[in-house]
């Protein structure tokens, strides 16, 4: 049993950065470059505390669990605010927090010397803490609750430097995009909330068996909710926003838009497995959506000449693996793959901004020859890349493998190939990048003069350098009649009720499907290798050969014209139209009013004639007809109203 | 005494019905309101308002007379009418001396300042 | 009885149209007593002689006086032509006075006056002065009402006379121009 120190320990967690956030939001102005020191102290604590409840989990084999009461409405049902800290939950809040400290460490020299410094730190760790508060959330309304602080968080870091507009417009146009899928996903809360009364994701699962939710009902909502992680975790068709959402610091493109926010979403599929389980169609859905994203989006980073950019796109893909081993049923795999994911995604990120720093451009045309001149960074970022690849032994194969090996052995053979072919894909795209990076000769004047990063930034990415390789080591399968199971596969397990459900066989690791997925992987490298190592005039040559291929793939597919015609023009010419109408129409109507009023008053002016007789006149009138309106019949009435009427007409023209 | 005589006598010895003496009074207040309305002299226009309260008074009292329940209560209500108009002449024409005073004239017409 | 009435009524309604036509103020003011003396009439025809008694004194007597006192110190008696003594809102004035009086008359005539007859009025001052203060049987509020008015005609005293000071400086009033 957990003792009340233990759960403070544990919800300090998020709470911690959230002080900070608040110390930093009041004081920033005073403290400057010193809001480093305050923000790191908070998370590597949030860290400390984290392994703390990793370990616990680990020793106890439950998970931490306990909850106070918020709103309680009595018959309208209650809201409890709570923890709770699983296998799975206790992985995510140790990633977070050690990605989160790295990217902060990083953050001091990247972001040195910029404007908002303080500010910057302070919206950062708001943004850690809304993410811990997400993963530890128990319910529907909690998650909800931090989600859209996420989405808050990542908005404001998007638009850090809001001077320039197209980082603006850049964060406006995510925090629209992920309003898509919040909205589907309050939708969703919202209907299970009805037909379950309660928004616990245990208690709308246990509903869901007893079947108080049932057919159609149930699998529109649990899609609802699979829209929402779509938005968050930027899949098709609500992807078009991670890519534009690079106008943010480099530091902050590493924490959300790959370790963190964006995998919000694959953590929100898999904190309600037990209620997408009883669902097969939504599984489906899921796991196609997935696959298709991952080959959509390898294919739109073939194109991309800003690094960043290719690394984005590379993350939709990498989600997009995830969701499909989510969909089929591998759910330790998706979630060993994320986990993995985090660690070389976040670095080449930092490698990126490496780059960025030293040159003050993202352009790849623009660099060259810098493997002599950034050497920490080149073989950080080769073995990013080769874990991103998916090479044995380095961490990102084992997860891929497991992804590939499932989908295969569990009949998904479109889905197989999909993620082949992107395998192949993520190879060649990521090396294009290195390869016109770091190899041939700088092809710029700043390409020549750039030197290494400093010491505070290349420290983190050696660090995360090395986890990218034995990240994965935790769960390597079963091999030649060792221990079953990996540690990992003990530690983030389905729960017994969905193993059942799904009812998937284990298997043995295939050593056919992994050299298969090795060698596309090599297929790839080579590729790269050749058109842009040994003959850089093909690529280009290819490129204008098949010009609308690469136009329809550099273009994203189009989506964005697409995305723009359909939707955002509409929605301007409506906002300009509901303009005038509250122009025209509303403020019209209201000038009327006052105009009106006073031209009648202007007529009526002329009643005031001074003189006492005729007020005694309209008096006596009055009476007459107050008393005839009492007291007489109708014909009558009529014609004595018509008659005194008349009377104070004449009466009032007789004046003037 | 000879029948047709005592016949025309005692037709003229009906009591008068109360309507009578009503009438007498809504007629009365409405030639008091015509004058009050229609003269230029504001002491005309007095002696008009004091005909309008006569004529409510008439009316009182000729209720005090024909309702069996009232217990003669109207006419003690008409003494403290003819009280209040007898006040109200005193100060109206202290304020018709007051105005004169200032415009030299009594004419309603030329007192007009509140108009528009 | 009805010979009475109706050479009452006749001298109170030509009186009171006198008062509205006339072109000379102090015939208007002569005929305006001659109209209270016909109601006087008609307060003796009702059982209350007291009252009638009043009247005579307060109407005929004081007020009378009064607005002749207003006529004297404020303008010239005589004029020529009606136009220079009537409104021009006489046609409007006219028909909401004709209005109201039918108006009035025909409530009254659709009564139903069943059930009433003359005789109930306060036949000596004693009846009249039990009645007045609220003594014996009748309503007990003409007590108060009985002293309100009596303060009521003090402050009329002393406001008119506040009312129609004359202020230190002005001249004594010339006649009105013509």
């Amino acid at each position: 049993m957990i003792s009340v120190g233990q759960q403070l320990i544990v919800a300090a967690i998020p709470v911690l950065p959230a002080l900070v956030f608040v110390v930093l939001a009041l004081f920033g102005r005073y403290l400057r470059e010193s809001a480093q020191f305050v923000a790191i102290f908070g998370i590597a604590t949030s860290l400390v505390f984290s392994v703390f409840s990793l370990y616990f989990v680990i020793r106890t084999q439950t998970p931490i669990d306990f909850a106070v009461d918020w709103i309680d409405l009595g018959a309208g049902g209650a809201f409890p605010m709570g923890v709770y800290v699983d296998g799975l939950a206790a992985v995510m809040l140790v990633v977070v927090c050690f990605v989160s400290l790295m990217i902060q460490l990083y953050s001091g020299g990247f972001m040195q010397g910029d404007k908002r410094f303080a500010w910057y730190y302070a919206v950062l760790n708001l943004f850690t803490a809304s993410m811990l508060g997400l993963v530890v959330a128990p319910n529907f309304i909690e998650l909800y609750v931090f989600w859209e602080l996420v989405g808050l968080c990542s908005y404001l870091l998007i638009g850090h430097w809001f001077e320039r507009p197209s980082a603006a417009r850049a964060a406006q146009k995510a925090f629209v995009v992920t309003r898509v899928g919040d909205a589907a996903l309050f939708i969703g809360i919202i209907m299970f909330w009805r037909a379950t009364g309660t928004t616990s994701f245990q208690g709308i699962s246990d509903a869901a068996q007893a079947g108080f939710i049932g057919g159609s009902l149930f699998t529109t909502a649990v899609i609802l909710v699979f829209v929402g992680a779509v938005g968050k975790s930027a899949q098709f068709p609500l992807h078009v926003w991670l890519p534009d959402a690079m106008e943010g610091p480099t530091p902050v493109s590493a924490l959300i838009h790959a370790a963190t926010m964006v995998a919000a979403g694959v953590y929100l599929v898999a904190r309600t497995y037990d209620i997408f389980v009883q669902s097969p169609a939504a599984m489906l859905v899921v796991a196609y959506i997935g696959g298709f994203t991952a080959l959509m989006a390898a294919t739109m980073a073939v194109t991309k000449k800003d690094i960043k950019r290719v690394i984005a796109y590379s993350t939709v893909s990498q989600l997009g693996y995830m969701m499909l081993a989510l969909g089929i049923g591998s759910y330790t795999a998706g979630i060993f793959h994320l986990y993995n994911h985090a660690f070389f995604k976040a670095l080449l990120f930092l490698g990126a901004g490496s780059i960025i720093y030293a040159m003050n451009s993202y352009n790849l045309t623009e660099m060259g020859g810098l493997r002599r001149r950034m050497p920490v960074t080149f073989w950080t970022m080769v073995v990013a890349g080769l874990s991103l690849a998916g090479i044995f032994p380095l961490s990102g194969f084992w997860s891929k493998d497991a992804i590939l090996a499932a989908s295969f052995e569990e009949h998904f053979y479109v889905l197989y190939a999909m993620a082949l072919l992107t395998v192949f894909l993520t190879a060649f795209y990521i090396f294009r990048a290195i390869f016109m990076a770091f190899t041939g000769e700088p092809r710029t004047e700043g390409a020549r003069e750039a030197t290494e990063s400093p010491g505070i930034m290349t420290g983190p990415m050696v660090l995360l350098a090395l986890l990218s390789v034995v990240s994965g080591w935790v769960g390597i399968p079963a091999l030649l009649g060792t221990e079953e199971g990996g540690f990992f596969e003990r530690l983030v397990q389905l729960s017994p009720f969905a193993d059942e459900t799904l009812a998937l066989e284990g298997h043995e690791f295939s050593y056919v499907l992994a050299i298969i997925s090795i060698a596309a992987a090599l297929l790839g490298i080579g590729l790269a290798y050749f058109l842009y190592v040994r003959e850089p005039e093909r690529a280009a040559g290819l490129a204008r050969r098949f010009a609308p291929v690469y136009a329809f793939l550099d273009r994203g597919w189009y989506f964005d014209a697409l995305y723009d015609v359909v939707f955002v023009r509409p929605a301007l010419a409506l906002g300009r139209g509901v303009r005038e109408f509250d122009r025209r129409a509303l403020g019209g109507f209201v000038s009327g009013v006052g105009s009106g009023t006073s031209g009648l008053g202007e007529r009526l002016r002329r009643l005031q004639t001074g003189g006492a007789q005729n007020y005694a006149l309209f008096i006596l009138v009055s009476v007459l007809v107050i008393g005839v309106i009492v007291g007489a019949q109708y014909t009558f009435l009529v014609v004595a109203l018509i008659a005194l009427i008349t009377l104070v007409t004449v009466a009032v023209g007789a004046r003037l | 005494m000879p029948p047709q005589a005592q016949q025309l006598l005692d037709a003229l010895n009906q009591t008068i019905p109360l309507e009578g003496y009503l009438i007498v009074g809504a007629i009365m207040f409405a030639i008091g309101a015509y004058g009050a309305l229609v003269r230029r002299n504001a002491v005309v226009v007095f002696m008009c308002i004091e005909l309008m309260i006569n004529a409510v008074n008439l009316s009182l009292v000729a209720f005090s007379d024909y309702l069996p329940d009232a217990g003669g209560a109207g006419a003690g209500y008409a003494v403290l009418v003819i009280a209040v108009a007898a006040a109200e002449v005193a100060v109206g024409l202290a304020v018709v001396l007051a105005v004169y005073r200032s415009r030299k004239t009594v004419n309603v017409d030329e007192v007009n300042l509140m108009k528009w | 009885m009805i010979l009475a009435f109706a050479f009452l009524a006749g001298m109170t309604l030509v009186s009171a149209l006198g008062v509205v036509l006339s072109r000379n103020v102090v015939h208007s003011a002569l005929f305006m007593s001659g109209s209270f003396l016909g109601i006087a009439g008609f307060f003796v025809m009702l059982n209350a002689p007291a009252l009638a008694a009043f009247q005579v004194l307060i109407y005929v007597g004081a007020v009378t006086v009064v607005i002749l006192f207003g006529i004297m110190f404020t303008q010239r008696p005589q004029v020529r032509r009606y136009r220079t003594i009537i409104q021009r809102q006489h046609w409007p004035g006219f028909f909401v006075a004709v209005g109201i009086g039918a108006f009035l008359a025909y409530i009254v005539a659709i009564a139903d006056w069943t059930g009433t007859g003359p005789g109930n009025g306060p036949r000596g001052v004693d009846a009249l002065g039990n009645i007045l203060l609220g003594v014996n049987g009748a309503p007990p509020i003409f007590g108060l009402l009985f002293e309100v008015a009596s303060v009521l005609l003090l402050v009329a005293i002393v406001a008119a006379i506040v009312v129609s000071r004359r202020k230190t400086g002005e001249g004594v009033d010339r006649g009105v121009e013509e």
